[in-house]
């Protein structure tokens, strides 16, 4: 058996496992934002007027916003000016089956494990994959059609459902919530487009798998999801990414919005490149999450887990409107190398009985630094809401940090919230004991992570859960506290 | 700084500060420039505003609108008898007794002046300013912190108290603070308060407000120094002060071996209570216990700010805030735990608790850990709620009144923290006064 040092120093500093660039021919924008920028971006894609107005109304509160500083962390220098903000593979015509598409986006995808291609795919996943901001391939959509359910890329239902999309997008995250979801308002490539009418519950995981490829190309995805009265969805959003030595910025919105008795389940697993073992390149996921229960007895619930991006800052946050609607939170946040990741949720009681729940498992090595930040409101009119948060820490190694940052705010002499927080290294004694029957050191590590992450690993559907299973151990296992 | 405009208050600050260009004779050259450059901070940052994340939820501009004098009122408060020092007395407390007014130690008043154990001094007094410029101002953040900045650059007097190297002092010292002034007053008093060596002292503060009609402001900062082994218990009780806006910060370095325990308890009275209570670990081995109740009612503002910091290993840190809030208060607790690479083994803990009694009634509550070391065991825990109706009920079914037995389940909230209180008279006193203030709101309903 290694000495635990050895494998510490081995884990922390593994390289990326999907470090690898496909050549495909892209359609990219010369780089730079300007109002040009937008036009070119709205008339490639064929938009009509009202979204380039409001993409332009973005730009202008893009502008008027300063980058902000309270997070806990060094921000790096963005330069606006230097990203390109469109590129697209250059082929554009539509694919009916498998064989037209470019060969070598096929291996992309089978080296990444994603199952396009029909014999390979899971049973009952539907794959809108994204390659580098613009949907080349959907698949299962005659049988989603069949249910009414419209499960597209924000782009065509920008196209084929404009109605929808003028009416919800922008309604959860205004275009001038905060500088990045304003720059995304303004220069969004594309993205999903999920929306289930009323009464239907989607018989499948929809799932879409983002890839950011194009050096110096900002991802800017949009996704919104609607689920009408009494709907269901669970969504999958998974990623991996090539490496690269140029910090690369993924600044997405992701919209959700459940009525009456709707529920919207969201997963994410997250993996992007997160820099070498000296925190260069990496990818800065700085995203924008935020559902809505709009009608009574709605539910919303998300669930993360974070192991890649050099930087990690979102909180997918729920609003809790209509009456007896429920929020869930569920992460798990690793960071290694020179990684960071602040993150957590808000949870803002607005209608009586509503209830949240938040879970939050940070794991911090090598140098990581991981931040929950949580804010829990309850308003004078949410009568008996109810908040119960956890967030625990694991600290592996002494150069790395844990923090929390929970903020509670209660309006309500009803309301009964709870926060709870720990940190702590993993016990010498459980590794003792572990050891002790015959269980070697690193196996009894992931043994402790996996079973310290399974409140938040049991919320993902089967395959994604086996997915960040695996992502776990290969991230950690063998660390010794 | 344009929004500092304003406030009136901070043009006439600036211009105490100009009218101290010359070095006060009792003032040597190092003091008289940490002042200035103490006033610069000030000056720089003005008052804290609600987009510094420390003032996030306490806005100070409503609380500064009124015209405030900032010299001392010019006389020698005769109206003090010490009968009326004696109506502060705490009921059985065997305790030698300061009595400070408007800041100022007032030694005809007090009964106690020091003896062969305890030291008691004016600042200003201090003969020989080599005694206290190792402490002054220590470990206090001035670009951080303005108004301990403000209080640094404009402090009149106040008190420098020594606990001599191995003395164990049995009595508890009682500072009792009085507060009067014909006309609205913003006052900046600062205390000092060294336990040598292995001493053992218990401190307690009271105050009042006895000329209620001037409104009283106080910016104070005490700063408290456990030296090794050094053990000191320090009691806070904030009730009595009708129209009074207070900020305290209270500073204190614990060395190695040292214990200091603080009590805090604040109770309906005070139309702004802002307590800043930072502890630094600045050795290893020390073991430090927060505590703190405050009762908020009308339309008060309570707001406890504590930061532990860990900075060396194998320290020990406890915290516990408990707060009751009826009519229309709002209470803010912020409670901060860093600890830094070098403090392993570590053991921090946090827990901060709230009853809402009414639907007016407001709390924002942060508790947040920052840990750098993988060998600590820290947690912290943050809960906001209601009555449990349940255990309304049965005392209901008991044939307890519904007022009666909701009084006694606040005093049973309390209770987790009142039972800490080492001094029995003292204990008793916050009792009674918690109750008194419970016979209150449950007879007007």
């Amino acid at each position: 058996m290694a000495s635990s040092t050895d494998i510490l120093t081995d884990i922390t500093e593994k390289d990326y496992e999907f470090g690898f660039v496909t050549d495909i021919e892209m359609d990219i924008a010369p780089a730079g934002l300007s109002e040009e920028t937008i036009h070119f971006i709205s008339a490639k894609k064929n938009e009509p007027e009202w979204l380039l107005d409001w993409r332009l109304k973005a730009y202008k509160a893009f502008q008027k916003q300063s980058m902000p500083h309270w997070q806990n962390f060094e921000m790096p220098d963005i330069d606006f000016q230097k990203i390109s903000y469109y590129a697209a593979p250059k082929q554009k015509k539509q694919y009916n089956s498998l064989d037209e598409v470019d060969p070598e986006l096929i291996a992309t995808f089978e080296k990444l494990g994603i199952p396009l291609s029909e014999q390979k795919t899971l049973a009952g996943v539907a794959v809108d994959a994204v390659f580098d901001s613009v949907s080349v391939a959907t698949t299962y959509k005659g049988k989603l059609k069949e249910l009414g359910i419209i499960f597209c890329s924000f782009s065509e239902a920008v196209q084929e459902h404009p109605e929808l999309v003028r009416k919800y997008a922008g309604s959860v995250v205004p275009h001038s919530d905060n500088i990045f979801a304003s720059l995304n308002a303004a220069v969004f490539s594309d993205g999903s487009f999920v929306y289930i009418p009323k009464g239907v519950r989607c018989p499948m995981e929809l799932s879409t798998y983002f890839r950011i490829n194009t050096e110096n190309t900002g991802q800017f995805e949009r996704t919104l999801i609607i689920a009408d009265e009494g709907a269901y969805v669970s969504y999958l959003e998974g990623c991996t990414a090539p490496r690269r030595d140029e910090n690369q910025l993924h600044a997405a919105v992701v919209e959700l919005i459940a009525m009456e008795n709707a529920e919207i389940k969201y997963s994410t697993v997250q993996n992007w490149y997160p820099g070498d073992k000296d925190g260069k390149g990496g990818i800065y996921n700085f995203v924008t999450k935020r559902g809505i229960c709009k009608g009574d007895n709605a539910k919303i619930s998300w669930t993360q887990v974070e192991t890649g991006s050099a930087i990690t800052w979102k909180y997918p946050s729920v609003i809790l409107q209509g009456d007896n609607s429920e929020g869930e939170f569920y992460s798990v946040a690793v960071t290694k190398n020179k990684q960071i990741a602040d993150t957590g949720t808000k949870m803002h009681h607005i209608g009586a009985n509503t209830r949240s729940r938040i879970i939050s498992k940070g794991i911090s090595a090598g140098h990581g630094q991981n931040s929950y930040r949580g804010l829990v409101q309850v308003g004078s009119n949410a009568k008996n809401a109810r908040n119960f948060t956890q967030c625990d820490s694991l600290l592996i190694g002494d150069q790395c940090g844990a923090h929390t940052f929970p903020y509670i705010e209660s309006k309500n002499s009803t309301a009964t919230i709870e926060h709870e927080a720990t940190t702590s290294k993993i016990g010498e004694d459980q590794i003792f004991y572990l050891n002790q029957r015959g269980i070697d050191t690193e196996k009894a590590v992931a043994l402790i992570v996996n079973g310290y992450a399974r409140e938040v690993l049991n919320q993902l559907p089967m395959e994604f859960a086996v997915e960040a299973q695996k992502l776990l151990s290969i991230t950690l296992e063998g660390s010794v506290g | 700084m344009a929004t500092q405009v304003a406030i009136p208050l901070y043009d006439q600050l600036s211009k105490d500060f100009q009218q101290r260009t010359v070095v006060p004779e009792n003032e040597d050259d190092t003091l008289y420039n940490w002042r200035r450059r103490a006033f610069d901070k000030f000056r720089q940052q003005g008052f804290p505003s609600i987009r510094q994340e420390d003032w996030k939820y306490t806005n100070l501009v409503p609380y500064l609108k009124e015209e405030l004098q900032t010299d001392l009122p010019s006389h020698d408060y005769n109206e003090i008898t010490p009968e009326t020092v004696q109506k502060f007395y705490i009921n059985k407390l065997e305790a030698n007794v300061l009595v400070l007014v408007n800041g100022e130690l007032n030694t005809s008043l007090s009964s106690f002046h020091g003896d062969g154990d305890v030291s008691i001094q004016s600042i200003n007094s201090a003969a020989d300013h080599e005694l206290y410029r190792p402490y002054m101002g220590k470990e206090i953040d001035l670009r951080h912190d303005t108004l301990a900045a403000l209080n640094s650059a404009l402090f009149n007097d106040g008190l420098f108290i020594e606990v001599r190297a191995n003395a164990v002092v049995e009595k508890p010292l009682h500072i009792i603070n009085l507060y009067t002034s014909p006309k609205n007053i913003f006052l900046q008093p600062r205390h000092l308060i060294v336990a040598h060596k292995s001493a053992a002292v218990s401190i307690i503060e009271t105050s009042a407000n006895i000329n209620n009609d001037a409104i009283v402001w106080i910016n104070s900062v005490t700063e408290v120094y456990a030296e090794q082994n050094a053990q000191v218990n320090h009691y806070v009780l904030q009730s009595g002060l009708v129209n009074t806006r207070e900020v305290n910060h209270t500073e204190v370095t614990q060395h190695t071996h040292s214990l200091y325990n603080n009590y805090t308890v604040t109770l309906p009275g005070a139309d702004l209570v802002r307590n800043n209570l930072n502890v630094n670990l600045v050795e290893s081995a020390t073991e430090t216990h927060l505590y703190g109740l405050y009762l908020g009612a009308d339309h008060q503002l309570i707001d406890n700010h504590t930061t532990v910091d860990h900075r060396k290993p194998n320290c020990f840190s406890n915290e516990l805030y408990k707060g009751v809030l009826a009519g229309n208060a709002k209470a803010v607790f912020n409670g901060k735990i860093f600890v830094h690479r070098e403090a392993q083994k570590t053991n921090a803990f946090q827990q901060n608790n709230n009853l809402l009694l009414s639907d007016k009634a407001v709390i924002d509550s942060k508790p947040q850990l920052e840990i750098f070391a993988d060998d600590v065991k820290c947690s912290h825990g943050s809960t906001a709620g209601q009555f449990n109706n349940e255990a309304l009920f049965y005392l209901r079914s008991r044939g307890i009144s519904e007022s009666s037995a909701r009084s006694l389940l606040v005093s049973a909230f309390a209770f987790d923290v009142i039972n800490k209180i080492k001094v029995g008279a003292l204990r008793s006193h916050i009792e009674k006064l918690i109750n008194q203030n419970l016979q209150k709101w449950y007879a007007s309903k």
